[in-house]
């Protein structure tokens, strides 16, 4: 219980210090346009940012992961070298995960999801108007009726929505 | 007869080696299902491919041959670290060799974009040295978190810290990291 208590203060200190001193609120962005040792020290990040970003964004050949499969297979024992794995790895080529696999599919399933929410939407709403006009034009006619041929014969006629209209 | 029980004591040695082997294809699921990720990892720190599938090899080599052949209790952890070692040592001696030879890891001649300290050799190389210098503590979250892209709850994990200690030290190596690269463009 205190556990979770605890770590709910930390979640909201940590939600209310993002808040303060997050690199996108307007005094932090004041100040550092108005001083040179911070813009210093943040450029300097920066580049390691932007370095670490271009290492990550180098491609490797695709059949990298088989050679060195194959490279660290072939120093293992007799057995696991023959194993029907073993030569499976040896020809297994990297495959995207599965965010990156269903990830350009992300785009046409919202597109499609909001088509299927506006049809229901708009079944909905034609069939409650429906219901809603049936019910309105049953009313007019029993009130014509009524005072057309009396309440009693009215109600043998719409014996069952005696209530409903009134 | 003393060449007999040297057969037997050979034939004795191969199904101990082989029972040993049949009860390690662990070894085959682990490569299965880090072995992309190591890669990618090795890739990053290493950038030359030769020298990733020398370390891959070197990582799972040690897999094989910790405690006589045991399983660790966390293989991801265990790899994970080894691999991260290993590449950073095969960096070391790259450094190394390369100030034997006294030359420059990328010299002001290879240096020919406009961009002057935008080069992304030149920073890539940089970079590299400096993550192989920085303390292990430090260098460990940044490989696994910057190279290898785990999340901070798996890094935490892998290295026995708390998800927090590692941000901290992520910030600080990048701190320690953009000091000394502001150093070296500034050499320059």
């Amino acid at each position: 219980m205190s556990t979770n208590k605890c770590k709910q203060i930390t979640a909201w200190l940590h939600k209310a210090v993002c808040g303060r001193f997050c690199l996108d609120t307007d005094w932090i962005q004041n100040h550092i346009a108005n001083c040179p040792r911070c813009r210093r020290r943040l450029s300097a990040i920066g580049k390691v940012d932007l370095t670490l970003s271009i290492i990550k964004s180098q491609p490797h050949k695709l059949d990298l992961l088989m050679r060195a499969n194959t490279q660290a297979i072939g120093v293992l024992r007799h057995s696991l070298r023959q194993a029907p794995k073993a030569r499976k790895l040896k020809t297994c080529l990297p495959e995207p995960n599965l965010l990156e696999r269903w990830g350009k599919y992300a785009h046409t399933t919202a597109n499609v999801t909001a088509c299927i929410a506006i049809l229901l939407l708009m079944k909905i709403g034609a069939f409650s108007s429906m219901d809603k006009f049936q019910t309105e034009g049953k009313k007019i006619i029993k009130q014509y009726y009524a005072s057309h041929i009396g309440k009693d014969l009215t109600d043998d006629i719409f014996p069952n929505d005696m209530g409903q209209f009134t | 007869m003393q060449s007999k029980a040297a057969s037997y004591g050979l034939i004795w040695s191969f199904v101990v080696a082989e029972t040993v082997a049949e009860s390690q294809r662990w070894i085959l699921s682990a490569m299965q299902k880090h072995g992309q990720e190591l890669v990618t990892m090795l890739w990053r720190i290493l950038g030359d491919e030769q020298d990733v599938c020398d370390a891959y090899q070197d990582t799972f080599l040690k897999l094989a041959h910790y405690k006589g052949g045991q399983k660790p209790e966390h293989i991801n952890a265990y790899i994970f670290r080894t691999a991260s070692n290993v590449a950073v040592s095969m960096l070391r001696q790259r450094v190394a060799e390369k100030k034997r030879l006294s030359t420059a890891i990328v010299t002001l001649k290879d240096i020919c974009s406009p961009a002057g300290d935008l080069d992304s050799k030149y920073l890539q190389e940089t970079l590299r040295c400096r993550i192989a210098q920085l303390p292990e503590h430090l260098r460990d979250v940044i490989t696994l978190r910057d190279f290898a892209e785990l999340s901070y709850a798996q890094i935490s994990r892998i290295l026995g810290i708390s998800a927090a200690t590692a941000k901290v030290y992520r910030c600080k190596a990048m701190q320690l990291l953009a000091v000394w690269m502001k150093k070296e463009i500034q050499k320059r």
